[in-house]
């Protein structure tokens, strides 16, 4: 059983258990008077459809979890989930799929059973399996009329050539309509990636540790390795910037979204920690770009930076909504001189303490039930295997200075890493 | 007829029960909840106004006050100074409307909380009115309304749709953001206006929680004395038109499926037995985002049509966005209301058909003993989810005060569950609910073509690209057959560029 580190930020005493299945198990015991999240994450995701013409089946594949096995068929499966009052779901990324509950502590060995049944005996027929699939559609239709949505299927495909970073979560729309057909594929997807080493179960809440690493021995220790991983292929280094225009077939401000290729997740990279810090101190509330162009001019509606992490080199993104289509080329220019300026001059350091001061009260303040902690941990889980990673990254963050920002600006923010989308709206210039 | 009438007695006490100016004593308007362990403060001050008081032809003032308030400069400093000072604190706040609360709020960890202090009363006691701010905020809400609204989430639109329309000529007649005439008729002089009348000294109810000391609770209550002068509002009356038959508003345009929604008033609102009752029938037909629901059992799980379909005996705004309910959007007037995901355009018909069937047997026949005793249990332990952070279960705290709830919604809804009846559920559903009286809106393509069908009953006989088991292909049969019965005059079809004018 190995502990974490002595010197920690994240407020919580967790324990990391790995079973000889290869299936690691985190506890994380926290006051929170009879309720406790259980979570299980799978480390796959939409980067892990890298077989062509089955994007889209990992999503796919969160909702064939919920049809049952012989012992706990779909319908008995709901219903004992609803007799618990649990509050379950689960969601699909580009690197990760989780499943989670929240429930009463009474309850925990019922859902640990419930939960490892699942994922070691999953079985559907042909016409469940069909019948999701058109669920699917319906979620693909329901988020196609968001001009957002058009924006990142289109971003992500010009963005990478090589790399399944190349689709979106839910897929590329000529897969989900192939879905019934993809059957005998579905059953291959759950025998490779559905195994314990691939999965890390996480509680969180109002528990007794012992009691429950028991438990989760007792139900899971029968689960057999197997995990294949996925045979991705590494985006080759982009070599010019790339470009494009979308018309979206309705009404809409224009959106603007200028990306840089990043990097794979490591916490030992300042520059990685670095551009955390930029995406707020360059774009966020008290950014001169933020004051210029939506407060003073107000020629944008919004503009933000999302630069997190991934598994494999994405995308950091900055984006914005224009008010006025002919200002696009302007807004752009200000983003560009944006991230010169972090590239030639050095950030105030009272300005870089204040952010982290602000980052840890905010990790703090969100850490207040269980839910919020254990939905805080899965992107750590699925980028480390663990969370040790989180108070690396907290104490990383202390240790950023001004030259490292100007060295990740320096690194990151090229013209040739450059990949830039503008949504119009119908009847735009 | 008995319906209106039930509708009549309860506004009469509500209105009633209200207190005028001076008749409010401190205890009544604050709201404490100590969590002794908990490492922030938050503040929730909630001010007896909401879209139902915009005045006519200044739609939109409330939600505009409320965001100016909050998102603007103060009379000390610009909006600029106040996101610097604000950054390093972690910590910020904001105001609400919707249709009868404005709720000013914020949330700090306790090391910051003197900083914080200050800023946050200043935002409410000294708001600046720039012209520059007011601008900011006004192009955004008519961006809302004109394009964002209308074209990014038709299931949205839908629902608005349906408020609107469930609500027209009344107080609650238009959505919260407002019209499009009505936000760019309005002035800032309105919004000073609006401010000095509702956001007064003895029109607001005080909430904090967490982890504060007992002095914080006198200090602010005391420094809250320098609001405007003002009165105890009382909130107009909501009378929703009698509905006749099965009403349609649809909406036309290019959409890539289809979005329904309908539903009816309810006079009926929490604290009051019935309620619990009724919330025990509404999670059987329709839970939200609970696959475990009649209603996503028979249109998602069974044949794969949408994403999911639920219902509601209260308010639910963006529901696409969250899991549980929503807190300080209390309504006097709630309706019943069924949300059907968008659907492919070419099964509307029987979507809607199944739809309105399903809640007709529902009313018809009731929930089974045993579909009682799982549902209760179910909601006895979900209701656990409601509200685990400290800032949510002071939002129930508020909205108990709104609804006139002595104790708490929360424990008074778990101890329910044990209480509760089947013959209580059932009777309660025969008492307010109806499948005869509806207003239906729907966002589709092509509306006129399914304007006619509806008018002319036209059989939607549906197929499937998978297959399906037999019970459902037996039903199917009926459904497709299934009468509507909705006169042409009862359909009305409008062009998504006309809406919220």
């Amino acid at each position: 059983m190995a502990r974490q580190k002595a010197e920690k930020i994240f407020p919580y005493d967790y324990t990391t258990t790995k079973l000889d299945n290869g299936l690691t198990v985190i506890l994380v015991p926290m006051d929170s008077p009879g309720l406790v999240s259980y979570y299980s994450v799978v480390r796959t995701g939409s980067r892990d459809e890298w077989e062509p013409g089955k994007s889209g089946f990992a999503h796919f594949f969160e909702h064939m979890m919920f049809r049952g096995t012989d012992k706990y068929p779909g319908p008995v499966y709901d219903s004992i989930i609803t007799s618990l009052g649990a509050d379950a779901n689960a969601y699909t990324s580009d690197d990760l799929t989780v499943f989670h509950l929240n429930f009463a502590s009474d309850d925990l060995e019922r859902v640990i059973e419930l939960e490892s049944d699942r994922f070691q005996n999953l079985k559907y027929n042909v016409r469940e399996f069909q019948t999701e699939s058109g669920a699917v559609y319906g979620e693909y239709r329901k988020g196609k009329t968001s001009p957002w949505e058009v924006a990142f299927e289109k971003l992500q495909d010009m963005a990478f050539d090589k790399h399944t970073y190349k689709h979106t979560t839910i897929g590329f729309e000529p897969d989900i309509k192939d879905m019934p057909n993809m059957y005998d594929y579905s059953l291959s997807f759950f025998k490779r990636y559905y195994r314990p080493e691939n999965v890390v179960i996480l509680v969180v809440g109002d528990f007794k540790k012992d009691n429950v690493l028991k438990l989760v021995k007792k139900y899971y220790s029968k689960w057999t390795p197997g995990y294949v991983a996925p045979n991705i292929t590494p985006e080759p280094p982009q070599t010019q910037e790339r470009s494009t225009v979308v018309n979206y077939p309705g009404k809409t401000l224009p959106l603007l979204i200028v990306s840089y290729k990043g990097d794979a997740f490591n916490v030992s990279n300042k520059n990685i920690l670095s551009s955390v810090l930029i995406g707020d101190l360059a774009f966020g509330e008290t950014s001169d770009i933020y004051k210029k162009l939506v407060l003073k001019e107000q020629k944008v509606q919004f503009i933000q930076a999302d630069f997190g992490f991934s598994r494999d080199p994405k995308l950091l993104y900055i984006y914005s909504m224009v008010k006025d289509p002919r200002d696009v080329e302007y807004v752009k220019s200000e983003i560009y001189k944006t991230l010169e300026k972090f590239q030639t001059t050095l950030v105030d350091n009272k300005k870089l303490e204040d952010l982290k001061k602000k980052e840890r009260y905010s990790f703090l303040m969100h850490l207040d039930t269980p839910d919020n902690v254990a939905g805080f941990l899965p992107q750590f889980i699925t980028l480390t295997g663990g969370i040790d990673v989180v108070d690396e990254l907290y104490s990383g963050l202390e240790k950023i200075t001004p030259e490292n920002i100007r060295e990740a600006a320096q690194y990151y923010f090229m013209p040739q890493k450059r990949n830039v989308v503008l949504v119009r709206g119908e009847n735009q210039l | 007829m008995r319906y209106l009438l039930i509708c009549i007695l309860i506004m009469f006490t509500v209105t009633l029960g209200a207190k005028t100016k001076g008749g409010k004593s401190m205890k009544e308007s604050l709201v404490l909840l100590p969590v002794k362990n908990d490492p922030t403060v938050s503040f929730k001050i909630w001010f007896k106004a909401g879209s139902q008081n915009d005045p006519k032809g200044k739609e939109g003032l409330a939600y505009i006050t409320a965001r100016l308030i909050s998102e603007g400069a103060t009379k000390n400093n610009s909006y600029e100074e106040i996101l610097e000072k604000l950054f390093p604190l972690a910590a910020g706040y904001s105001a609400s409307a919707s249709a009868e609360m404005t709720v000013y709020s914020g949330r700090v960890h306790k090391d910051n909380l003197e900083v914080y202090y200050p800023l946050f009363l200043d935002g409410i006691l000294h708001p600046g009115f720039s012209e520059s701010d007011f601008k900011r905020i006004k192009d955004e809400t008519l961006n809302y309304l004109t394009t964002t609204l209308k074209y990014s989430s038709d299931e949205e639109l839908g629902k608005a749709v349906l408020y609107d329309f469930m609500f027209q000529n009344t107080p609650y007649g238009h959505i919260e953001e407002g019209t499009i005439s009505g936000v760019r008729s309005i002035t800032i002089d309105d919004v000073k206006n609006f401010y000095n009348r509702y956001y007064n000294r003895n029109n607001f109810t005080l909430g904090i929680a967490g982890g504060y000391s007992q002095k914080l609770a006198g200090r602010l209550q005391k420094d809250l004395q320098a609001l405007p002068e003002g009165k105890n509002e009382i909130a107009p009356k909501i009378t929703p038109e009698a509905i006749k038959g099965l009403n349609v508003v649809m909406v036309n345009k290019d959409a890539p499926a289809t979005a329904i929604s309908f539903g009816f008033p309810i006079c009926l609102t929490r604290g009051q037995k019935d309620w619990y009752a009724l919330a025990v029938a509404n999670s059987w037909l329709g839970e939200h985002r609970n696959s475990s629901s009649h209603l996503y059992q028979v249109i998602r799980e069974a044949r794969g049509l949408n994403y999911g379909d639920y219902s509601y005996i209260e308010n639910f705004p963006n529901g696409g966005q969250r899991q549980m309910p929503p807190v300080n959007v209390a309504r006097r007037q709630q309706i019943f209301e069924v949300w059907i995901r968008p659907v492919p355009n070419e099964t509307r018909h029987f979507v809607l058909r199944e739809a309105l069937r399903e809640v007709k047997n529902f009313i018809s026949q009731g929930l089974t003993k045993e579909e009682f005793e799982l549902t209760r249990k179910f909601l006895k332990n979900y209701a656990l989810h409601y509200a685990p952070e400290t800032e949510m279960r002071l939002g129930y705290a508020i909205d108990d005060k709104f609804y006139g709830i002595k104790g708490s919604h929360l424990e008074t809804f778990r101890k329910m569950m044990d209480e509760l009846t089947l013959e209580d559920v059932n009777n309660a559903i025969k008492k307010y609910l109806n499948y005869d009286n509806m207003k239906i809106a729907i966002v589709t393509k092509d509306a006129e073509s399914f304007r006619t069908d509806l008018e002319k009953n036209t059989p939607s006989p549906i197929t499937y690209s998978t297959p399906k088991t037999d019970k459902v292909y037996e039903e199917d049969k009926v459904i497709k057959d299934y009468r509507l019965d909705i006169p042409s005059e009862n359909i009305k079809v409008i062009s998504v560029e006309d809406l919220f004018r």
